[in-house]
C-alpha cells in the first residue's frame, strides 16, 4: 500500500527528471511522454483516494518523512493530477510556441511531483523540501523564454518574494522544534508549549500568505504572468498559489491553538478577496485580470480556513482550480490565435472560435458565482463558515463576492462582442498570432469547463456532508436557507449591472474616480510598497556592508600590507642607515688605519732606527715609571 | 793619575767618535773611529780588564784596516779633496740622539747605584775563560753558533758566482761557465 | 767615578746613535753602530768593576759585545756587497724597495 504512495511522488518526479536531464533530444516525443507520465499519475491519484495508503521512511534523526493521504489530501492529489494532465494536453497542442518541449514538460512534471508531495506529506521537513522545489519550479517556468530579460526579470521578482515568505515556514520548523514539537509532525504543530506556538503560527501564516499572493504579497502573481499560459493555468491557479491556502487548511487547528491566528487569516482573506477584486475590475489586460481574480479567490479559500471552514475551503478550492484553469487556458488558447491578451483587442474572439468561447464563457459565468455554478455553492460554504464567526466578515465576502461577478462579466463581455472592423489593430502585439486554435487545446478546455459547471452539485446538502466527513470536520456550518439565495442574488444583481454598464460603451466605466482606478490597475501599489519597503533598504545594507567590508576589512588589510612594507622600508633604511653605515665606518676607519700604518714602511733604514730608538725609549720610561 | 788617564782618555774618544761623521776623507773617518775605540779599550784596561781591553783593540784595528778597504771601495774620495756630506734627516738624528743622551745622563745621575759587592780576583782573565767554560757555557755556545753563522751567511751573501753558477747544479760541466776567461783551470 | 764611566758611555752612545740616524751611507751607518758597540762595552766593564767584580758575568758582557762587533762587521759588509752587485748602489736609502 504505501509503494502506491512512494509511487505517486516518484511517478512524476522521475519523469520529469528524466525529460530535464535529456534536454533537446526529447524534444519532439517530450508532449507524448509528459501526457503519459499525466495520465499515469492521475491514475495513482485516483487509486490512492480511493485506498488511503500510508508510508513514512526516516529522514533526520527522531524526524521522519512521511506521506499519507486523509479527506483532505485526496481530494487534493485528485485536483492536482487532473489539472495537470488537462494542461499538459493544451500545452501539447501549443507544442510550436513552447519549443523546448523536454524542459518544459520536464519542469512541469517535476512540478506536479512537488505538489503531490506536498499535499500529502505529514511532517514539516517533507513539506518544506517539496515547497523549495515548487518554488524552483515556478520560478524556471515563469522564466521559461529567458531570453526575454523581462520575463527573467519576473521570475526572479515572483521567486524571491515566495522565497522570503518561506523563510517563515523555517521558523516555523525552529519555533517547533523549541517548542517540543520534536518529530515536526503537521498534525501535532497545534500542541506546541508556551511562547513557541505564537512563533510557529506567525511563521506559518506569513509562508502561506507568500504562497497564496495574498495581501501584501499579491504583486508576484501580477509578474507571474509573463509565463506561458499553460503554466499560469496550472502553477499560479490551481495548484501552487493555493498551495498556501492548503497549508493553511491542514494547520487549522494551529491557527485555532492562538487567539490571534484565526482571525488575522480570516480578514487578511476577506480583505484580499475584496480588494484584489477591485484590482481585477480595473485590469485591462486579460491575465492580469485572471491573476488578481486568483488573489481574490483564494483570499476566500484564506478566510474558509481561518474561520474553521475546512471543507468550505476544500471545495472552494477545486471548484476554483477547475474554472480558473479552464479560464487561462481559453487566455492562452487566445493569445496563441491572435497574438493578444489586451481586454479591448479581444473583442469578438469568442464568437471566432466558439468551443474556446463556449468553455470560456462557463468558466467566466462559474467564476461570476451565478447559481447553480460551482464557485456559487463553494462561495456560500465559505461565507456560512465567516458568518458563524462574525457578521462583518460576511458582509465582506458578499462584497468580494460582487466584486467578482463585475470583474467576470466585464471580460465576458469583451470578448462575447461582435469583431469589429478594426479588430486587426490589436492583434500580433505579444507574439506573432497563428490564426488557428490546434485541435489538442480543445478537449481540455471542455472538460474543464464541464468541471466548472458539475461541480455546483457541491450546493448539495448531501454532498456537502460527505465532504465534511471526508475532510474530518463533520461540525462545520453548512449554509443556512436564507444564506443561498441571498448570495445568488447579490450576484446575478451585480452580473446585471456590470453588463449594462459595460454594455454603454466601451472603455473603462466601473471605478469612478481616476485616481483609485489608476491605483486599482496598478495592483494597489503593492509592488512599489515592497520595492520602497524591503528591497531598497535591503541593496542599502548590502552596499554598505560592501563598502564596510572594502574600506574596513580590505582597508584594514591593504593598511596591514602598507604597514609592514612601511616597517620594511624603515628597517631596510635603519639598517642602511645604521647597521650598514656603521659597518661600513669601521671598515673605513680601519682602512684608514691600514693606511696610515704602510706610511712608517718607507724602506729608509735610517727611519726605521729612528722609530726604534724612540720606540725603546719610550718603552723603558714605562719600565722605569713602572717599577 | 787614574782620573787624569781616564779624562784624557774619555776626551779623546768622544772627540774621535764626532770626528767620523765630520770627515770628508773616508780614510780619515775609518783610522778616527781606530782611535776612537782604542781608547776604549785604554778605558777597559784601565778598569782592570787588560785581557779584554787588548783583545778589544786588536780587533779593532783588523776592523778598521778591512773596513778602510771597504770604505775607499765603495765610496771614493779617499783624500776629501771633494767635501762629502751624505746626510739625511739630520735634525731628526741630532735631537734624537740628544734626547738620549738626556736621559740617559739623567738616568746615570739619578739612580741610586748599589755599593760594591765582592772585590775583583787576581786573574780577571782566567776569571773570565773559566766562567766561559763554565757557568756561561750556554753563552759560549750562542756566540760559537753565532759566528759560524755569520761566516757562512756573509760568504753566501757576498759570492757573486760560485761553483755552482760555474759548473752547473751537479758540478759536472767540463768547462766552468765565467763571462771572462783566464784563471787557473779551475 | 761609576757615573763618570756611564756618562762616557752615554756620550759614545749618543754619537754613535746620531750617525746610524743620520749617515747615508751603508758603511757610515755601521761605524756609527760600532760607536755604540763601544758604548756598551764601556758601560759593561765600568758596572762590572764598579758594582759586581767578584762576578765574571761583567766580563761576558763584555765578550758578548765584541763578537756583536765582528758580526756587525761581517754581516754589514756581505750585505753591501750583495746589494751593491745587484743594483749598483752603496746608500742605504736607494735600497728602500723590494725587488716587486
Amino acid at each position: 500500500m504505501s509503494a502506491l504512495l512512494w509511487l505517486l511522488a516518484a511517478v512524476p518526479l522521475t519523469a520529469g527528471t528524466a525529460l530535464l536531464l535529456t534536454g533537446r533530444r526529447l524534444d519532439r516525443p517530450a508532449p507524448a511522454l509528459g501526457v503519459a507520465a499525466a495520465a499515469a499519475t492521475l491514475g495513482l491519484a485516483v487509486a490512492s483516494a480511493v485506498l488511503r495508503p500510508e508510508a513514512s521512511a526516516p529522514l533526520f534523526a527522531g524526524i521522519r518523512a512521511g506521506l499519507r493521504v486523509d479527506g483532505l489530501s485526496a481530494v487534493m492529489t485528485v485536483v492536482v493530477a487532473a489539472v495537470t494532465l488537462a494542461v499538459l494536453v493544451f500545452s501539447a497542442g501549443e507544442k510550436d510556441r513552447l519549443s523546448q518541449g523536454g524542459r518544459f514538460h520536464g519542469l512541469m512534471l517535476l512540478f506536479a511531483g512537488a505538489m503531490l508531495i506536498t499535499v500529502t506529506a505529514t511532517t514539516l521537513p517533507l513539506l518544506l523540501m517539496a515547497w523549495e522545489v515548487m518554488g524552483a519550479a515556478s520560478w524556471a517556468l515563469i522564466g521559461f523564454w529567458w531570453r526575454q530579460p523581462q520575463r527573467t526579470r519576473a521570475a526572479d521578482t515572483a521567486f524571491l518574494t515566495t522565497r522570503t515568505a518561506d523563510l517563515g515556514l523555517y521558523l516555523a520548523a525552529g519555533a517547533a522544534l523549541a517548542g517540543g514539537v520534536t518529530a515536526l509532525d503537521l498534525d501535532a504543530l497545534a500542541g506546541a508549549r508556551g511562547p513557541w506556538v505564537h512563533l510557529l503560527t506567525a511563521g506559518v501564516v506569513a509562508a502561506a500568505f507568500g504562497k497564496s499572493a495574498q495581501l501584501p504579497f499579491s504583486f508576484w502573481l501580477s509578474r507571474a504572468m509573463q509565463a506561458p499560459s499553460p503554466v499560469s493555468a496550472l502553477l499560479h491557479a490551481a495548484t501552487m498559489a493555493a498551495a498556501g491556502a492548503y497549508l493553511l487548511l491542514r494547520l487549522h487547528a494551529l491557527l485555532e491553538a492562538t487567539a490571534w491566528g484565526g482571525p488575522l487569516v480570516a480578514w487578511t482573506g476577506a480583505a484580499t478577496a475584496l480588494l484584489l477584486g477591485v484590482a481585477a475590475a480595473a485590469q485591462r489586460d486579460l491575465k492580469q485580470l485572471l491573476a488578481a481574480s486568483t488573489c481574490s479567490q483564494i483570499g476566500f479559500m484564506v478566510l474558509a480556513a481561518g474561520t474553521g471552514g475546512v471543507a468550505a475551503g476544500t471545495a472552494q478550492l477545486t471548484a476554483h482550480a477547475a474554472v480558473k484553469a479552464g479560464l487561462f487556458l481559453a487566455a492562452g488558447a487566445w493569445l496563441y490565435a491572435l497574438g493578444t491578451k489586451q481586454l479591448p483587442a479581444l473583442r469578438g474572439a469568442a464568437r471566432a472560435w466558439q468551443w474556446v468561447g463556449a468553455a470560456f464563457t462557463a468558466c467566466a459565468l462559474a467564476l461570476a458565482g451565478l447559481p447553480p455554478l460551482s464557485l456559487w455553492a463553494a462561495k456560500d460554504e465559505v461565507l456560512a463558515a465567516a458568518f458563524a464567526q462574525s457578521a462583518a466578515l460576511y458582509a465582506t465576502g458578499l462584497a468580494a463576492a460582487a466584486v467578482s461577478a463585475v470583474y467576470s462579466v466585464k471580460a465576458l463581455w469583451y470578448v462575447l462582442r461582435e469583431t469589429p472592423g478594426d479588430a486587426w489593430q490589436g492583434y500580433d502585439t505579444e507574439e506573432s498570432g497563428t490564426r488557428r486554435v490546434t485541435p489538442l487545446m480543445r478537449p481540455p478546455l471542455l472538460v474543464l469547463a464541464a468541471a466548472a459547471v458539475a461541480l455546483g452539485v457541491l450546493a448539495l446538502p448531501g454532498v456537502f456532508s460527505a465532504l465534511r466527513d471526508a475532510v474530518g470536520t463533520p461540525d462545520e456550518p453548512s449554509p443556512s436557507a436564507w444564506q443561498l439565495p441571498l448570495s445568488a442574488a447579490v450576484a446575478l444583481s451585480a452580473a446585471w449591472l456590470a453588463w449594462r454598464i459595460q454594455g454603454r460603451g466601451p472603455g473603462p466605466r466601473l471605478l469612478r474616480p481616476a485616481a483609485v482606478r489608476r491605483w486599482a490597475a496598478g495592483w494597489l501599489g503593492l509592488e512599489q510598497a515592497a520595492r520602497t519597503l524591503a528591497v531598497r533598504p535591503v541593496l542599502a545594507l548590502a552596499r554598505a556592508t560592501a563598502v564596510f567590508d572594502d574600506r574596513v576589512v580590505d582597508g584594514a588589510v591593504h593598511r596591514a600590507a602598507r604597514a609592514a612594507l612601511t616597517a620594511a622600508g624603515l628597517a631596510r633604511r635603519s639598517d642602511d642607515g645604521g647597521v650598514d653605515a656603521l659597518v661600513r665606518a669601521v671598515a673605513r676607519t680601519a682602512r684608514r688605519l691600514g693606511r696610515a700604518a704602510r706610511r712608517p714602511q718607507t724602506g729608509l733604514l735610517h727611519q726605521y732606527y729612528a722609530q726604534a730608538a724612540v720606540g725603546f725609549a719610550v718603552l723603558t720610561l714605562l719600565l722605569l715609571s713602572l717599577r | 793619575m787614574t782620573a787624569a788617564l781616564f779624562a784624557v782618555l774619555a776626551v779623546l774618544a768622544v772627540t774621535g767618535a764626532v770626528l767620523v761623521f765630520r770627515c770628508a776623507s773616508m780614510a780619515r773617518a775609518t783610522f778616527a773611529l781606530l782611535a776612537s775605540l782604542v781608547c776604549v779599550g785604554g778605558e777597559v784596561i784601565l778598569l782592570g780588564l787588560p785581557y779584554l781591553g787588548v783583545v778589544t783593540v786588536l780587533m779593532m784595528v783588523m776592523e778598521m784596516v778591512v773596513m778602510a778597504v771597504f770604505m775607499v771601495a765603495y765610496m771614493m774620495n779617499p783624500a776629501g779633496l771633494m767635501p762629502m756630506s751624505m746626510v739625511h734627516n739630520r735634525r731628526g738624528a741630532l735631537t734624537i740622539s740628544g734626547v738620549v743622551f738626556a736621559g740617559l745622563a739623567a738616568g746615570v745621575l739619578l739612580a741610586p747605584w748599589p755599593g760594591r759587592v765582592g772585590t775583583a780576583p787576581q786573574d780577571t782573565t782566567f776569571q773570565a775563560g773559566a766562567a766561559l767554560m763554565g757557568d756561561q757555557m750556554l753563552t759560549m755556545v750562542t756566540l760559537g753558533f753565532a759566528l759560524l753563522a755569520t761566516m757562512v751567511g756573509a760568504t753566501v751573501l757576498a759570492v757573486g758566482r760560485g761553483r755552482y753558477d760555474r759548473f752547473g747544479d751537479d758540478l759536472s760541466r767540463p768547462r766552468p761557465d765565467d763571462p771572462a776567461g783566464g784563471g787557473v783551470g779551475r | 767615578m761609576l757615573e763618570l764611566f756611564l756618562l762616557l758611555a752615554a756620550a759614545l752612545f749618543s754619537v754613535g746613535l746620531y750617525g746610524a740616524l743620520s749617515q747615508q751611507s751603508i758603511v757610515m751607518i755601521m761605524m756609527g753602530i760600532e760607536l755604540m758597540i763601544a758604548g756598551v762595552i764601556t758601560a759593561a766593564a765600568a758596572l762590572w768593576h764598579f758594582l759586581a767584580p767578584a762576578a765574571a758575568d761583567g766580563q761576558v758582557i763584555v765578550v758578548a759585545a765584541v763578537v756583536a762587533m765582528a758580526v756587525e762587521m761581517a754581516m754589514g759588509f756581505a750585505v753591501t756587497t750583495a746589494v751593491f752587485r745587484s743594483r749598483d748602489i752603496d746608500t742605504a736609502d736607494a735600497a728602500e724597495d723590494l725587488k716587486g
